[in-house]
């Protein structure tokens, strides 16, 4: 009997094969064209291919791919995503501010300590109590704009310092927070690939019941992801504050629909286990670039939003076709 | 009614055959059941009990033979199909829906009930049927969370009722409910019968298959061993019928002292509510030990306990002298418990990553320096592992969901092995669904742990798996300990003990 199932088996599977691979070459060839477009329309573009275009993409990719880095973490550990990155960024960025007397690096300090404290309590209450991210952030995120209006009294918040100013640097004539995108997702990267905690998260990001199963600290993973996001969202509300001097509880703009865009656009599933700091990386720039293509076409806004989100639709799709292809 | 019982058979079933792949799961199976006739379907696993009631629920499609209901021949396509023509199929798992009231659960599903709800006309039926369950008391309007899990039971049986079926099979009803609320099921199930329909009742649980069908279809292999009326059989002829010659191992194990006697695993006073009453055991080093029971019996609650995922369980643990804090995985695993769930998918495998990742995930700890993973161990590591599990190590990077289900399951089973903080092994069910070769090799790596110095904890109801494998057998039935076997062992007495408990066995007549 076992000799009769062998060659069933392998029958079984050819055709499988054949459809999983004539997918995945449907699939490669419309990210090609995709990219042959995006390459065409940007060589045609006036002023599109020069040194300052570059600039100007990456500084404004710089803001949002910083957070969207520790957004990452939280979407590849298996807590989808934080709705509460604006609010966060805003009070962190108000702290900053009004620390500003007592020196630039104590005032960045508080602040870090602010956003990675408020977002690590989120963590763990997702971590511990297997709460729903999405419901737990958009409560918080009321929760954090309430308190930050209580205590500021709803007015908006002036730097007693001078210190962070030295955040609006150009050196090499690129802005700082450039150097800090580039720098943090080497870093996350590294963590993401070559430490224990790294790959837990991805175990845990997969499949919960198994990693708690196998005996995984679940919670205490989900919560170190969840303080170093913080952290990351706390050195975007320092730049943001720093470039406009000036904070209140709207300082985070559209900043947590950005992130989220940056982060699926580089391909990192929303259900976890999958995904890396790089791609992020490269969502923000790809977004960036794209707002900046339609820009200089003399597109106005509302189509650079609409391009914004049919990226992230394409690129959801792609994953998700691709992930089935690979479970057929 | 007794002359047409006799006669004419309500429902028959010709020869029907079933494969999987080239597995022939039901290779010829007919019987007859009459109107008003109890008719139980019994067999050990993978006897194709479940797999003819799929083909008569309309979820399998026979490959050949013949159903028909009063006379005319059937086509089951679907589940919609078999409503249709009478067929009602109360599930092993409950599916009533625990937010929803009585009587909406009662119109899921019911083809009579159109698309705008008729409450009232409908209210009037659904009452005169769940009094004819012993049901009066319980209003439509309850909402089902509020009922006991025999109740619910209960609610299904009538749900299946209430599409006017001629033939309801009951899928192991009793096989979690306490004695009290199968009682209610059975007086249920003589009620549908005397209303004039056919039952066949698919059990484990031979004693109440004795105590309340007239007819009993044994299969063995996929193939019908024998139908006889119960007035004719007794427990143990019925065993008889089941196994055919039955599996016996004869010599106890030597290896009892090879592990010295020191204790490794103590449990204590181990209870989960509703589903395991003060269960007991001590294991040394080097033992291999089976808690034996079949779905419901609590076995494999006993060893998700142990590994910490039951939070409502109480138990004393002890791993090596030193006592574990409960319902926490981590510090079970902590404590040197390693745990290897019966679902491989949902709680087992990180399917989509490598199979290298698989094997260390449990051990990250190991292979890392100050928390950066140290490639020369992993390395390392990995490889002595894919060698002691027999995998090919060029596949170490692929993911594991593109391996056969029996490698899988070596990497699932392998990824607790090798380690010196590994004292405790609990596998529940460690080779369902894999082939023989595949057990095998999984049986050999179990064996092989034990004898460098593991506690192996294991549940099946596979005969020869326990015979084969554990040195000593506890059997359970209904949540609690029947007996503890060492050395020679009759398959037969341990299928008795896992289908009828301990208490009746004086009851039946040798």
């Amino acid at each position: 009997m076992n000799l009769l199932a062998t060659p069933s088996r392998l029958d079984a599977e050819a055709p499988h094969q054949s459809r999983r691979s004539r997918t995945d070459v449907a699939i490669t060839a419309i990210v090609v064209l995709a990219v042959l477009a995006a390459i065409v329309m940007g060589l045609s573009t006036h002023r599109f291919v020069t040194l300052a275009n570059a600039k100007a993409i990456l500084t404004s990719a710089s803001l949002v791919g910083i957070a969207a880095l520790g957004l990452t973490l939280i979407t590849i550990g298996g807590s989808a995503v934080s709705l509460a990155v604006s609010q966060t960024v805003a009070v962190a960025g108000m702290v900053f501010l009004s620390a500003q007397s007592l020196g630039l690096l104590p005032a960045f300090v508080i602040a870090v300590v602010c956003g990675t404290v408020i977002t690590g309590l989120q963590g763990a209450v997702v971590g511990y109590a297997a709460a729903n991210p999405v419901v737990l952030t958009i409560a918080a995120s009321f929760a954090i704009t309430g308190v930050a209006t209580g205590v500021s009294g709803g007015t908006t918040v002036s730097p007693t310092g001078t210190g962070y100013d030295v955040l609006n640097a150009t050196p090499g004539g690129v802005a700082l927070s450039v150097y800090v995108l580039i720098v943090m997702a080497l870093v996350v990267e590294w963590v993401l690939r070559r430490t224990g905690f790294g790959r837990s998260l991805y175990l845990i990001g997969e499949n919960r019941p198994a990693a708690r199963a196998a005996g995984l600290p679940v919670g205490r993973t989900t919560v170190v992801a969840w303080l170093a996001a913080g952290a990351l969202f706390a050195v975007t509300a320092a730049f943001t504050a720093a470039f406009n001097t000036s904070a209140n509880v709207n300082l985070g703009g559209t900043l947590t629909f950005d992130a989220i865009a940056a982060v699926l656009a580089g391909g990192t599933p929303i259900s976890g286990g999958r995904g890396s700091a790089l791609r992020t990386l490269a969502g923000a720039v790809l977004i960036a670039a794209v707002s900046d293509i339609l820009l200089l076409r003399g597109y106005s806004t509302g189509v650079q939003i609409m391009v914004k989100g049919l990226i992230v639709l394409f690129v959801v799709v792609i994953v998700h076709l691709r992930a089935k292809g690979r479970q057929a | 009614m007794p002359s047409t019982r006799t006669d004419e058979p309500l429902v028959r079933v010709d020869g029907l055959v079933k494969s999987f792949g080239s597995t022939r799961a039901v290779r010829g199976a007919s019987f007859s059941i009459a109107p008003g006739e109890i008719h139980a379907l019994c067999g050990h696993n993978g006897a194709g009990k479940s797999t003819v009631v799929k083909m008569l629920s309309g979820q399998e499609i026979p490959d050949d033979g013949e159903i028909r209901i009063a006379g005319e021949v059937r086509d089951l396509r679907s589940r919609q199909a078999a409503q249709r023509s009478g067929v009602a199929l109360v599930d092993q798992e409950l599916s009533v829906v625990p937010a929803l009231t009585v009587a909406e659960n009662l119109m899921l599903g019911d083809l009579r009930v159109g698309w705008v709800n008729r409450r009232r006309s409908s209210g009037r039926r659904f009452r005169t049927l769940l009094d004819s369950l012993g049901l009066g008391d319980i209003g439509l309007d309850r909402r089902v969370s509020e009922l006991s899990m025999g109740e619910r039971q209960l609610i299904e049986i009538a749900r299946a009722l209430g599409q006017e079926a001629r033939l309801v099979i009951l899928d192991e009803p009793t096989a979690t409910l306490s004695d009290v609320e199968s009682d209610y099921v059975y007086a249920a199930v003589r009620n549908v019968a005397a209303a004039g329909c056919a039952v066949l009742f698919v059990s484990h649980r031979l004693g109440e298959v004795l105590g309340l069908c007239h007819n009993v279809t044994v299969m063995r292999d996929g193939a019908v061993v024998a139908t006889t009326p119960v007035a004719e059989l007794t427990i143990d002829s019925l065993i008889v019928q089941m196994l055919g010659e039955a599996p016996h191992r004869l010599d106890p194990r030597s290896g009892d002292d090879r592990g010295g006697d020191a204790d490794v695993l103590t449990v204590s006073g181990l209870s989960v509510p509703g589903r395991v009453d003060a269960f007991d055991i001590t294991l040394r080093a080097g033992q291999v030990c089976a808690v034996a029971g079949q779905l419901g019996s609590g076995a494999s609650d006993v060893l998700r306990a142990i590994a910490g995922l039951v939070p409502a369980a109480t138990a004393e643990v002890r791993v090596d002298g030193v006592a574990v804090r409960p319902g926490h995985p981590a510090a079970s695993a902590g404590a040197g418990i390693a745990f290897v769930s019966n679902d491989r998918k949902a709680e087992g495998l990180f399917l989509d990553k490598p199979v290298s990742w698989n094997l260390l995930a449990t051990r990250l700890p190991h292979v890392t320096r100050f928390g950066v993973i140290n490639r020369r161990r992993w390395t390392a590591t990995l490889a002595g592992l894919v060698e002691l599990c027999g995998l090919d190590g060029r596949r170490a990077g692929h993911s594991v969901g593109s391996l056969s289900g029996g490698n899988q399951q070596k990497v699932f089973v392998g990824r607790c092995l090798g380690r010196d903080d590994v004292r405790v092994l609990l596998l529940d069910d460690p080779t369902r669904g894999v082939d023989v070769g595949g057990r095998a090799a999984i049986h050999a790596l179990l064996r092989d742990a034990a004898r460098r110095g593991m506690a192996v904890l294991f549940s099946s109801t596979e005969l020869e798996e326990l015979l084969d494998l554990a040195d000593v057998v506890v059997t359970m039935h209904k949540g609690v300990v029947v007996q503890r076997h060492e050395g020679e062992t009759a398959g037969a007495v341990l299928l008795r003990e896992m289908t009828h408990g301990a208490a009746t066995v004086a009851e039946v007549p040798r």
